[in-house]
């Protein structure tokens, strides 16, 4: 049997690094795991002159173990990123297990890994489409403000290597200025004072004084004139923007914008002499730059720190950009995407009727992740009382997790391999066991499936109720999502989704009174929350009826 | 959904409607069996273009011996998009019900910089405006020398076009600027000139206001159009504004100096022209003499402007004696140059009529009225003999002999007001002439006359009857909307106090008040930390805006704001300004959240969207009035006074107020959108200025939020804000309808009429 899925979710800005997991099982290769992030390292883990089997429980301990060791790099390699790596640890999880279950009575788990890996297509070995990751910037903007003491006219500041990478990031000629000037040129330090200097004189906003500053010194007047590369890109950048809000179209348009046309609207700008021009620079730029690089983020690979490298990495991905969108440009793809989002964007919604009425879109979930959750609660109320078994000790160092690992695997050279051959019911058995405890790890690390009430169930009742379960959150779903009624159909629709809620009840009774004693009372506290949502629905229901009733009907309205 | 409105089956593309949608088309078909014109206001978010292009396209439809042709003018290039995207989802919706017999031809038509595909012009390696370089390739000559010479660049594009003469159509459909561009590249055509010339058998052509009312522009690119067209002017609010300017020009000292230097380099190339190619000269001497100061049939690469008076007002006269030699020509423009260099040395403000002008004129540089009329059609005659392609170098030029042309032309309406430096910066030497249009009628006026009717309609065209006064005309029909609301989606608001309790306004004793400064600042801090997603704010100039920005940065106030939400602000700098909006709707949409700064009368206020939640709240900052020190402000306010009894008071506000409507007024798109405005300036409290907003904004104004200071608007938001998060019945519940369906419409027609207002 193969299983192999790879998860490649990018989240807005967020994004965390790809990886997948391989495991073969199969009488006639060796055993094999095979871990892998997007980055290059991959952590391979072969059984090579294993002819014979393991046995199910080692088997299932090792793996475990391997997971851990997996999850700790992971962990260490986006310590920042941890709930997003979580996060997607859990749904590679559930994924997997989706496969497993579907994988023995169809062929489509072939067919996807077909798709998906053999084919090449969407996920690469080496997915270099992958976005970079980005995290958020702070806010900020920094300003060079002289410390007025009183004794003098020193001015301070200071920068933090944050503050640098968000100057570079706003200012490319600095960041320019900077890979050329330093330290061949001028130290570091100077490099910065000049800048500050420079800052500063804008901070007074007199163009005549920087103009005059300029002259003097060819390296500061690389801060104080207008900043060509920004312009360039700009001018790049606009060729791209939303057409609804693109007012350097109309520029071209109404002629108004050949000199001299018209009058002046009120609001003239300040004449300067020609030669202070390239000096002009306002606040206002500065602050659409800023927010422009805040929205961005930064990329998280940068080593913030080493100045050289955060100016390097900035200048790279602006190359990629472009070659992207040269490509992106040559098929049009922009500019269908543009035209899509104005069709979108112009229609009325509410005008609109109702789209596919009568089908809302199923979403079976998981019905564990109801009881995972209510677990909690359960497992408090009874104390201890179903958990005989000793909780697996999930947490593990990666260091102890290879402890254990090699302890396994002498263990195995001692006494060697028992026999007979495993069986693939067994194989298979071991998978569900292993899914399972990974699935449940979904919400909280620390939990293990013997700490799941419903796991010390009986398998008849355990699996009516992952049964009801899922049908009445769908009725509900479709209940809830029915309201307000504003069609008749949907009137309808609710009227025979209470008929069919109305039916549950008694169901469940049943199941409660079915069980042992011993479990009843865990059953009634497992069964308790669907009632109460189900209650909750009855009454939104009454409610609404009885409002309906006494509401006017529309007739003739003044 | 389809409906009969008496004969007319009208198609529109959605299941229901609103009824203020319905009474329009019903308002708007009368005017337009009636054959008249109308003037119609309905408030922003209800639908009203696709009202508008699903009636009037009906209309065509049901009359197919002589269907109507639709000019739809816009302001902006950005709202011609959006026009013909809704056109789009009108016209498939058309042709799934009727078949390829519903099947039109709808077109966009903008500059060549808007529409160029040629790599070699639009590239930004080339230093030359798209206009000239096109030109450059594409003028007669140019192509005449190249047929010899396969050495001079021709563009490919143009030549294609040629080539395929009458072969080259748009198929039916509807194309925005963007779907030009793809079928020209595709098609090898140039868009520019394809578009040029279907514009005269598309059924419908969105183009910019200009296209139509700046005769220079109509000259050549509407004087085609049939009588049994309509003509609609969305967002027309400020359609005043666009006929004044349409015949205002201004000279400054550095146009005079540019049309020395054109001048110069023209008087050359006469030389040059005279030593080598003398017969060219003697033929447009011998053309002239025959009184034609156009050539007939110009090549259509070769189109220039046209004359800057209307066409009604342009002699068919011979050009006079003393101007037809070239040199001579040149001579008199270098006087006329001459003297207005002497009037800008001027030390005080001086103000005269057209009259008066050019009598001085005559007296001083010996230059006739006739002279100064025939200015504009002999430099254009003489720039074609000369094969000038370059038309940015020359814009100099040609702006003086606008100048003359209208000053000759025009006797009242009109004035000339030079003034030496800028009121509100006296130390900054900057002379200006100016001929300034105060009567917005003059250049409406053959529109009026030329085409059958003429729609003109807004969200803020209170009060109504005003605008029949200042563009002299009679509407047949002229009605005001109110807005039916499923429920209260939008929450004006008046706050005249900031949390100090003390009265914040822009008023010129208050305005630089730093307490009142930091009032307003706080109360964007209170609000950007309660309103989700985008937030928008409106100043009354960008000085004040700039003023307020750097001083909310010094006190740290902006810094506290950037805590909440990205901060985005419109600049002079158009481009800026555009990457600026697009990141700020990027923000919104990402969930980011983010603030826009933005200006009253600037291009944003004119024009931008704000809907959904790129905008849950605009923040008006004052009220914009009018720079009232402005010479010309204060000249139009008197010819309004003397011509149609307006007072300058009523003027004033009625404009102030159109604008800050127009502000808040883009915060809304449809029923389901919700957002707040708030009018920050103790002087909304006052009746007198209130009442000037349009109706659909009042009817929702309580009493209770008329007198607010920030803590309280700061409550009242979040209340609105829950109450809006709250699901709704779309059809409208308590009684009222605001949603109709195919069947109500139906039942309607059938006997209960007028059960909709």
């Amino acid at each position: 049997m193969l299983i192999s899925k790879k998860y490649n979710k990018n989240r807005k800005n967020y994004s965390c690094p790809a990886f997948s997991f391989d495991l073969t099982l199969s009488s006639a290769s060796p055993l094999q795991l095979k871990l892998q992030t997007n980055t290059e390292t991959a952590l391979y883990f072969f059984y090579k002159n294993t002819r014979s089997y393991f046995p199910l429980s080692l088997i299932t301990r090792m793996i475990s173990s391997l997971f851990n060791i997996f999850l700790n790099y992971i962990t260490r390699s986006v310590e920042k990123d941890f709930r997003f790596c979580n996060y997607q640890l859990t749904c590679i999880f559930v994924n997997g297990k989706k496969s497993i279950s579907t994988a023995n009575s169809d062929s489509e788990l072939q067919r996807l890994h077909q798709q998906f890996v053999a084919g090449g297509k969407l996920l690469d070995q080496n997915d270099g489409r992958m976005p970079k990751q980005r995290v958020a910037l702070k806010n900020e903007m920094w300003t060079v403000k002289p410390l007025s003491d009183g004794q003098s006219n020193r001015v301070t500041f200071n920068l933090s290597p944050e503050i640098i990478y968000q100057i570079f990031a706003e200012k490319p000629a600095v960041r320019q200025a900077y890979l050329n000037f330093v330290p061949n040129k001028i130290t570091e330090k100077e490099f910065w004072t000049k800048y500050s200097r420079a800052e500063y004189l804008h901070s007074t906003r007199n163009v005549v004084a920087a103009a005059a500053e300029a002259a003097e010194d060819e390296e500061l007047s690389v801060f104080l004139k207008q900043d060509e590369l920004l312009a360039n890109e700009a001018r790049r950048k606009i060729r791209r923007v939303d057409p609804t809000v693109d007012i350097d179209a109309d520029e071209g348009d109404d002629y108004t914008h050949l000199l001299d046309h018209g009058l002046s609207r009120g609001h003239t700008k300040d004449v300067l002499d020609p030669i202070y021009e390239p000096y002009r620079r306002s606040f206002s730029q500065n602050l659409n730059q800023h927010a422009a690089v805040v929205l961005q983020g930064r990329l998280v690979d940068v080593e913030l720190g080493d100045t050289r490298s955060v100016a390097e990495a900035l200048a790279k991905p602006k190359q990629a950009e472009l070659a992207n969108e040269i490509s992106n440009n040559s098929k049009g793809n922009l500019e269908k995407g543009l035209s899509d989002r104005i069709s979108r964007m112009i229609e009325i919604e509410d005008l609109q009727g109702p789209r596919d009425p009568s089908v809302a879109p199923l979403s079976v979930k998981d019905p564990r992740d109801y009881f995972d959750s209510h677990q909690g609660d359960a497992l408090n109320a009874f104390g201890d009382a179903g958990s005989g078994v000793k909780p697996l000790k999930i947490s593990v160092y990666s260091g102890e997790a290879y402890d254990s690992l090699r302890e396994l695997v002498s263990e195995v050279r001692v006494k060697g391999l028992s026999k007979p051959v495993m069986n693939p019911e067994v194989a298979f058995q071991v998978l569900n066991v292993l899914i399972q405890n990974i699935s449940s790890t979904k919400h909280s690390l620390g939990k293990s499936p013997h700490d799941s009430v419903l796991d010390t169930l009986p398998k008849v009742p355990k699996d009516e109720l992952l049964h009801h379960w899922t049908s009445i959150q769908e009725l509900l779903k479709h209940f809830w999502s029915s309201y307000p009624i504003t069609e008749k159909y949907l009137y309808e629709k609710v009227t025979r989704l209470k008929d069919a809620m109305s039916q549950v009840y008694p169901k469940l009774q049943e199941i409660k009174e079915s069980v042992q004693s011993d479990f009843r009372h865990q059953v009634s506290l497992l069964v308790q929350p669907m009632l109460q949502a189900l209650d909750a629905a009855f009454a939104y229901y009454d409610a609404d009826v009885q409002k309906r009733s006494t509401k006017i009907q529309w007739s003739c309205v003044d | 959904m389809k409906f009969q409105i008496e004969d007319v089956t009208v198609y529109f593309p959605y299941e229901n409607i609103y009824p203020e949608q319905y009474s329009y088309m019903i308002e708007l078909k009368r005017a337009l069996d009636a054959k008249g014109h109308c003037l119609l206001e309905m408030p922003t978010g209800t639908g009203k273009t696709i009202a508008l292009l699903s009636l009037i396209t009906s209309y065509s439809l049901s009359k197919p011996s002589n269907p109507v042709k639709l000019l739809y003018c816009t302001r902006t290039v950005h709202e011609m998009e959006k026009t013909l995207a809704e056109l789009k989802l009108l016209h498939n919706y058309q042709v799934k019900h009727l078949g390829p017999s519903a099947r039109i031809l709808a077109l966009g038509l903008s500059s060549r910089k808007n529409l160029c595909v040629n790599p070699a012009v639009v590239s930004a390696e080339n230093r030359d405006s798209v206009d000239a370089a096109c030109r450059k390739l594409t003028a007669s000559w140019v192509r005449a020398l190249a047929a010899e010479d396969p050495r001079v660049p021709t563009c490919e594009f143009f030549e294609n076009y040629e080539k395929a003469a009458s072969d080259a159509v748009l198929p039916p459909g509807v194309y925005t600027l963007q779907d030009l561009r793809t079928f020209g590249k595709e098609k090898g055509w140039c868009p520019y000139f394809l578009a040029r010339h279907m514009v005269q058998f598309a059924n419908v052509v969105v183009y910019s206001y200009q296209y139509l009312l700046d005769p220079k522009v109509a000259g050549i690119i509407s004087k085609e159009m049939q009588r049994e067209s309509v003509v609609v002017f969305d967002e027309a609010h400020n359609i005043d504004n666009v006929c004044i300017e349409a015949l205002s020009v201004r000279v400054r000292s550095q146009t005079l100096e540019g049309a020395t230097r054109n001048l110069n380099k023209m008087s050359q190339e006469i030389e040059r022209l005279k030593a080598t190619d003398a017969g060219r000269l003697r033929a447009e001497y011998n053309r002239l003499v025959e009184g034609l100061a156009q050539r007939g049939n110009l090549p259509i690469s070769d189109t220039w402007f046209a004359n800057p008076t209307l066409p009604a007002d342009i002699l068919k006269e011979a050009v006079p004696g003393n101007i037809r030699r070239a040199e001579h020509f040149l001579s008199v423009l270098r006087r006329l140059v001459q003297y207005f260099k002497g009037r800008l040395q001027t030390e005080n403000v001086e103000k005269e009529g057209p009259v008066t002008f050019v009598a001085s004129i005559n007296a001083q540089v010996g230059i006739d009225q006739k002279m100064l009329k025939f200015c504009y059609d002999r430099l254009y005659s003489l720039m074609l003999t000369l094969e000038i392609t370059d038309t940015e170098e020359f814009m100099h030029i040609q702006t003086i002999c606008d100048l003359a042309t209208l000053v000759g032309t025009y006797t009242r309406g009109f004035s000339i007001i030079i003034e030496p430096f800028d009121e509100r910066m006296p130390h900054i030497p900057d002379p200006v002439l100016q001929l300034c249009c105060h009567d917005a009628s003059l250049a409406i006026k053959p529109v009026f006359e030329r085409f059958q009717s003429v729609v003109i309609t807004s969200g803020t065209l209170s009060p109504i009857d005003l605008y029949p006064r200042l563009l002299n005309f009679n509407p047949v029909v002229s009605r005001s909307f109110t807005m039916s609301l499923t429920r209260d989606c939008i929450c004006p608001m008046v706050l005249t106090r900031g949390s100090d309790q003390l009265p914040v306004s822009t008023k010129y004793d208050l305005r630089s008040d730093p307490g009142v400064e930091k009032n307003y600042g706080k109360l964007l801090l209170e609000m950007v930390s309660v309103v989700p997603d985008g937030v928008v704010c409106f100043f009354v100039s960008y000085s004040y805006m700039d003023g307020i920005v750097n001083s909310w940065h010094e006190s740290g106030i902006l810094k506290e704001i950037m805590q909440h939400k990205l901060v985005f602000i419109e600049t002079q700098d158009v481009v800026e300004t555009t990457l600026a909006l697009d990141n700020y709707r990027r923000a919104c949409d990402c969930g980011r959240g983010a603030v826009f700064f933005s200006v009253a009368r600037g291009k944003v206020a004119e024009g931008i969207d704000f809907d959904r939640h790129y905008g849950r709240l605009v923040i008006m900052f004052g009220v914009p009035f009018q720079y009232t020190l402005s010479r010309i402000l204060l000249a139009r306010l008197e010819y309004l006074r003397e011509t149609f009894q307006i007072k300058e008071g009523d003027f004033l506000t009625f404009d102030a107020l159109r604008q800050a409507a127009q502000c808040v007024g883009r915060v809304i798109r449809s029923k389901a959108d919700y957002g707040m405005m708030i009018f920050a300036d103790k002087r909304y409290s006052r009746h007198d200025k209130r009442s000037k907003l349009p109706s659909w904004i009042l009817s929702h104004l309580r009493d209770a939020h008329l007198n607010l200071s920030t803590d309280m608007a700061v409550h009242i938001a979040r209340e609105f804000l829950r109450r809006m998060a709250q699901p709704y019945d779309k059809t409208g519940a308590m009684g009222k309808r605001t949603l109709l369906s195919q069947e109500d419409l139906e039942k309607m027609s059938n006997g209960v009429s007028d059960m909709l207002f």
